[in-house]
């Protein structure tokens, strides 16, 4: 593990953005998570993150983002998710008079949040692919530009709550005798709301409200129960988001899971083990007992996990085969497949670079003569061809194809028909593109579904799809990005090799 | 003993515009007795908190002698069991004024703490946790802890409510002990005047917002 050490902290290691990232994100949100459950703020732990997670949504509809991995859609998403959390701290501010408890303000406000967090992603051209980036945590984009704003970010926020951990206890535990000791127990409130908002949006932005909330919570319910003193309780909750991290990630990637929501599901085992303990005699021996056991158990889990997820640093570039998804039937003989153009349902041109830059330059003053550019999913319409090729699959001549098919169908429906009309038999290939990111990271988060068709019968003989993100630590063009992808992403969709 | 450390004059105290308690004025001086005493709802946690800086004043004026400090503890200890804090823990809260952000406490700090608690005869349950302590012995902790504050003027608010005759008359003791070998003026809010008999230099009475009558002990 020594030697592996400085191997996981470079920046080779190709998970190093997302544990780090889910790292920070977990302990600053337990360590706050404390005052969350001990001044009874679980509502609002829940509405934040949802404002946070409406703001990114609103600000992504505004500017026409989506939850990408490019530095500018990533910035766009930490303005939306500090306006989120902070305009919902304004509001409860402003209302903070009114008659009704202040749990019903913060329950209308964490409906309203849900509800225009649904809105915004419905409207949005990249709505399918947002959604599921913001609900299940996408750790795996963060950049290294993203890592570095957020361990400044978090310093900046344990720094704060350090200088003024007194003033907060004080606000939290005796406003009346802080005001004796010339405090002001609102300002601290005020300090203390201000860092939760930094922090949720920081971790929404990275992983998700669902994560953030169970962060916020989790490791504070188990910390408590058996944490003599405060300083105690901030290390335990701490300890328990480091374990349930790490843990998490291996787990999740082992499993081939969600990260998020497994890291929820570790970050609750330490409090159910002490909740199970606390019914035995002689329960603070047991309740403590049993911590440690759950914590190591996370502890444990998480760099072993890690070190037999990575074995040494040249495995770790490769992950594991991807699971098989249904094969590719064989085709009846003298078959062959039409394999139609790629449809584009990321909401963005995904435009390829042209060889010759006066092309670009040509279209860019509206030269109507200049020849259109190429794009991802016309390289992805040949690269299926070939791919299917190279695996021995019959593949009808591509002209005749594009006879009847200039551009993609709107649909599997539609393209039967126009197949039909066009006097094409056999099976049919259409492929839709949900998304395509490649960034910093190195990571090529591409989402590609497959269905063949049976024009004849007009039914579905087979699918097929490809989500897995896929490493490319070498590629540098648009071009290279797709060439090196190619036997990946087919290997999965197609489940052949 | 005349030094007078805090005056409240002709103040009119109440909430939200409406006066409470009307045309109060009561000076606290070094080494004095002072009890509040009345019926519920008559304004003596009012005036009290009007002491204490925290109600503001609709009238009158509050005066403090120059660098006086206040010492307050309120009729209901509000800290939440929930939060995993020791004794000595709530104690050091007594601190917080003072301590500079980057500052730890010291043992010059934890010394005074110490001190303030085994004043207050509570120096053995000082590693205890808050939660399991009893009403007696959470309130000599929350005196303890305003004495950490080193206070000129101690306000209590009610502090043997709840308590058995024993706890409140070694209470009630203890505070005439602060006051007779530190100096400190004591004011305290009360229903129960039978323990105060020889101890409380004076008495006042506050009905329906206005303090009706004044004894001073012989």
């Amino acid at each position: 593990m020594s030697d592996a050490l400085p191997y996981y902290l470079s920046s080779e290691f190709l998970f190093r953005n997302a544990l780090g990232g889910g790292l920070l994100v977990g302990v600053v949100c337990a360590v706050l998570g404390v005052y969350v459950v001990l001044r009874r703020l679980e509502l609002l732990g829940v509405a934040l993150p949802q404002a946070s997670a409406a703001g990114i949504a609103l600000s992504f509809w505004a500017s026409g983002h989506s939850h990408a991995v490019t530095h500018e859609g990533h910035g766009v998403a930490l303005l939306g998710a500090l306006g989120g959390a902070f305009g919902c701290l304004l509001l409860l501010a402003l209302v903070r008079r009114s008659p009704l408890p202040p749990e019903s303000r913060v329950a209308a406000l964490y409906a309203l949040a849900s509800a225009a967090t649904i809105l915004f992603i419905a409207s949005n051209p990249a709505g399918d692919v947002e959604l599921t980036s913001l609900f299940r945590g996408d750790l795996l984009s963060i950049s290294d530009r993203d890592l570095a704003r957020l361990v400044f970010l978090a310093t900046g926020v344990g720094v704060v709550f350090f200088a003024f951990r007194r003033e907060i206890l004080l606000a939290s535990v005796d406003p009346e005798f802080a005001r004796t000791l010339g405090k002001d127990p609102a300002r601290a409130d005020a300090l203390l709301y201000a860092l939760l908002g930094v922090a949720i949006s920081l971790g929404v932005m990275c992983a998700g409200p669902l994560v953030v909330f169970g962060f916020l919570t989790l490791p504070a319910l188990a910390a408590l129960r058996v944490a003599p003193t405060l300083a105690i309780a901030f290390a335990i909750a701490a300890a328990i988001a480091v374990g349930a991290s790490l843990g998490g990630f291996f787990l999740a990637y082992r499993l081939d899971l969600p990260a998020g929501p497994v890291e929820i599901v570790a970050s609750a085992l330490p409090w159910a083990v002490i909740v199970a303990a606390s019914t035995v005699r002689g329960r603070r021996a047991a309740r403590l007992a049993t911590l440690a056991v759950a914590l190591a158990a996370l502890l444990g889990a998480g760099p072993l996990g890690c070190a037999r997820l990575l074995g040494d640093g040249a495995a770790a570039q490769t992950p594991p085969d991807p699971a098989l998804r249904g094969s590719f039937p064989a085709l009846a003989p003298g078959a062959s497949v039409a394999v139609l153009p790629v449809r584009n349902e990321t909401g963005e041109p995904l435009r390829l670079a042209a060889p010759n830059p006066l092309a670009d330059l040509r279209r860019a003053v509206g030269d109507p003569f200049a020849p259109p550019s190429a794009t991802v999913p016309d390289a992805l319409t040949t690269i299926t061809a070939a791919e299917l090729s190279r695996r021995g699959v019959p593949v009808r001549a591509p002209e005749d194809v594009r006879r009847a098919f200039p551009s993609a169908p709107a649909a599997a429906p539609a393209a039967v028909v126009t197949a039909r009309s066009a006097g094409i038999a056999g099976p049919l290939l259409v492929s839709t593109l949900r998304r395509y990111r490649f960034g910093e990271s190195k990571l090529l988060l591409v989402h590609l579904d497959l269905e063949l068709l049976d024009v004849d019968e007009g039914r579905l003989l087979w699918s097929g799809s490809a989500r897995r993100p896929i490493p490319l630590q070498a590629a540098l063009t648009d071009t290279e990005v797709l060439i090196d992808a190619a036997k990946p992403l087919f290997d999965e969709a197609l489940g052949t090799r | 003993m005349d030094e007078v450390l805090l005056r409240l004059e002709g103040a009119w105290i109440g909430y939200g515009g409406r006066a409470v308690v009307r045309a109060a004025s009561l000076p606290l001086r070094r080494q004095e007795f002072v009890v509040i005493a009345g019926p519920n709802g008559s304004g003596k946690t009012t005036l009290l908190r009007a002491l204490a800086g925290l109600q503001p004043l609709l009238g009158g004026t509050l005066r403090m002698h120059a660098g006086a400090r206040v010492g307050y503890v309120p009729q209901r200890e509000r800290i939440d069991p929930l939060v995993p804090l020791r004794a000595e823990h709530v104690a050091a809260l007594g601190l917080y004024g003072e301590l500079r952000p980057w500052q730890l406490a010291g043992r010059p700090e934890r010394a005074r703490v110490h001190e303030a608690l085994v004043r207050c005869h509570a120096a053995d349950l000082a590693r205890r946790p808050w939660r399991v302590l009893s009403a007696g012995q959470r309130q000599r902790v929350l005196i303890a802890r305003a004495l950490v504050a080193r206070p000129d003027v101690l306000l209590l608010d009610e502090p043997t409510a709840g308590l058995d005759p024993a706890t409140e008359l070694e209470i009630v003791a203890m505070l005439d002990d602060l006051r007779d070998r530190e100096g400190m003026a004591i004011c305290m809010v009360t229903h129960q005047l039978e323990p105060l008999v020889g101890r409380a230099t004076r008495v006042l009475r506050v009905e329906k917002g206005e303090v009706t009558s004044e004894t001073r002990a012989a």
